[in-house]
């Protein structure tokens, strides 16, 4: 029985850093062990592309609509949004199933900061979204057509500002679970926000097209600003406020969620 | 060196109205084994949790391998070990990769981390199985597993929550050899059960947990001394001669107890035992004891259903315990 034995030394512990890597390491091997799962994610949006892509095509040329921009170029900067949004919500139900099954526990039962597992989730569910939405971009271009104004040079900083959309949201996300604890009231409560947040917006459709109550909650609606900032990249329109409206929104709740996220996993994982 | 691993003094814990704890102590030497017999609910699984940091006290404080689980939270985890409901491996990756991915977080070297994970593979007989997911195990090598994470920091202290529930009884033995082969080494154990065998087995000393209270500790043999080493189940025809049969049992020299509802709790148990109102119970020193309860009823007349001699469970334990109470 020498293995179990104390004769070794004890290991000196690791660096935040250190544990961020591995932890996030963990996440991103369980991903590619099984591949399905990254590619279940991208079929939902896939399927709005395609539903929404036939049901609204008639609006391109329609009041408000930019002149000159095919229904899916207009689309698809909105999905990659929309998507991302989804993935944060993912991510905090991931979060909330871990401290179920256990996982978490062990875990928190070794010397390690429990930050560093709330970050190695959070960049790992980074990498994830961005691979779902690189899937998507592929798709949209060689399935739909995708080919917007302002090419890979607006297509690519669009995606960067959906993820940075996303990673912000999944802070928030992260924070709701880590205080809820309960992934089906995530579930519906996240889905019951989410709908409401897509079409109450300008991502199918241009805002001045809406009903005017309906208009009235897309102008103050983050989702409008997010979406309206990755169409104008990726169309090449004139960049306005929304760009950098969409950054600071984004950085603020990042640091909100941040916070807010690692007081509610500080608390005892345990109640019995 | 401090050789009392586990120190625990005046522990509370209450969850909003709820006591989960209440004035806890006990004290584990190095080198042996605790273990924490109670029902669900008892506060096992929540003193657990406070010894391995996981949950702070309300009252009181605790020391393990010598570190406040408070104020030294972090020295305490580097030092232990925790196998139980709230400390599972992950599902989605391969034994080896669960034991590595801890190894590593501990501060191993990749080299060392592999090293260490096939050890304790082979050890647990999982070697087989190292490269498969997780989930695709059996219970028995899911526990085996989380046993070996556990282990794979060489800790000196390990907490094990109810290893063995759930467990078919090869699987149950299996366990058993190898917290035995673990103390042999020094290891000291903090061993959560609610059956009394595995805690008579495992064992040197055995704390008692009721509603969150110690009612009772002791060696194994003192416990089994206050509750007896067997019990008999006498089922009477009828519930109407429960208070003559008591009587006739207690002027035997017996210590009966009527079986109350509340009382049978243990339901995997013998069916025999469930609580039902014309079972009248014993605890015997010896299979002679069985004659004495026959001719303690055949004196007063009482009719006999049906007699069961089983060996003690907790619930004997309890029931001895609540008997002394209202004696005291």
């Amino acid at each position: 029985m020498t293995t179990l034995t104390s004769t070794a030394p004890r290991w000196q512990g690791t660096s935040v850093s250190a544990q961020i890597g591995i932890l996030t390491g963990r996440s991103l091997r369980a991903l590619l062990g099984d591949p399905k799962l990254v590619v279940f994610s991208v079929l939902q949006p896939l399927i709005m592309l395609l539903l929404f892509s036939q049901v609204f095509s008639g609006i391109a040329g329609t009041a408000g609509f930019p002149s000159g921009v095919s229904y899916i170029d207009y689309l698809l900067p909105a999905i990659l949004v929309t998507s991302g949004v989804g993935a944060a919500l993912q991510s905090g139900i991931g979060l909330v199933t871990d401290m179920k099954n256990g996982v978490l526990g062990r875990l928190r039962s070794l010397p390690i900061n429990p930050s560093s597992v709330l970050v190695a989730r959070s960049l790992s569910d980074l990498i994830r979204t961005a691979l779902q939405l690189v899937i998507l971009l592929v798709a949209a271009v060689a399935l739909f057509g995708f080919s917007p104004a302002g090419g890979l040079l607006g297509v690519a900083p669009a995606f960067l500002l959906a993820l940075a959309v996303s990673w912000s949201l999944s802070w928030v996300f992260l924070a709701v679970g880590a205080w809820l604890r309960n992934a089906e009231t995530m579930q519906t409560v996240g889905f019951l926000a989410m709908f409401p947040l897509m079409f109450a917006s300008s991502a199918f459709v241009p805002v001045e097209g809406l009903p005017t109550w309906l208009r009235v909650i897309a102008t103050v609606n983050p989702m409008t600003y997010a979406v309206d900032a990755s169409r104008d990249l990726a169309l090449a329109m004139p960049v306005g406020g929304a760009v950098s409206g969409a950054l600071a929104a984004s950085a603020g709740l990042l640091l909100v969620g941040f916070v807010a996220a690692v007081r509610g996993f500080r608390r005892p994982l345990a109640a019995g | 060196m401090n050789d009392v691993m586990i120190e625990v003094d005046g522990v509370g814990r209450t969850f909003d109205d709820v006591t989960a704890l209440d004035e806890v102590s006990l004290s584990v030497p190095r080198g042996s084994v605790l273990g924490l017999l109670g029902h669900n609910g008892a506060g096992k699984t929540t003193l657990v949790n406070v010894l391995t940091t996981m949950l702070p006290p309300t009252t009181g404080s605790a020391r393990v391998a010598g570190f406040d689980v408070v104020a030294q939270a972090h020295e305490v985890r580097a030092r232990i070990g925790l196998t139980g409901q709230f400390a599972s491996v992950d599902e989605n990756l391969s034994g080896t990769d669960n034991l590595i991915l801890i190894a590593r977080l501990l501060g191993a070297s990749r080299r060392e981390a592999r090293a260490r994970s096939a050890e304790l593979l082979d050890l647990f007989d999982l070697t087989e199985a190292a490269d498969r997911p997780a989930r695709t195990y059996s219970g028995g090598m899911r526990r085996r597993l989380d046993l070996a994470a556990s282990l794979v920091g060489r800790p000196d202290v390990i907490f094990l929550d109810e290893p063995t529930t759930g467990l078919d009884p090869a699987s149950r033995i299996g366990l058993w050899e190898i917290v035995e082969d673990l103390v042999c080494t020094g290891t000291t154990v903090l061993l959560t059960t609610q059956y009394l065998d595995e805690a008579d087995r495992l064992a040197d000393s055995i704390t008692v947990l009721a509603d969150g209270r110690v009612v009772a500790a002791g060696t194994a043999s003192e416990l089994k001394a206050r509750v007896g080493r067997r019990a008999v189940h006498v089922t009477l025809t009828s519930a109407d001669d429960v208070p003559v049969a008591l009587g006739s049992l207690e002027r035997a020299g017996l210590e009966p107890v009527h079986d109350e509802p509340a009382a049978a709790v243990e339901a995997d148990r013998a069916p025999a035992r469930r609580a039902r109102p014309s079972v009248v119970s014993t605890p015997v020193q010896a299979s002679t004891d069985l004659a004495v309860v026959v001719r303690a009823l055949d004196d007063v007349g009482v009719e006999v259903a049906e007699l069961a001699l089983t060996e003690p469970s907790l619930d004997d334990v309890y029931l001895a315990l609540a008997k002394n109470k209202t004696a005291a």
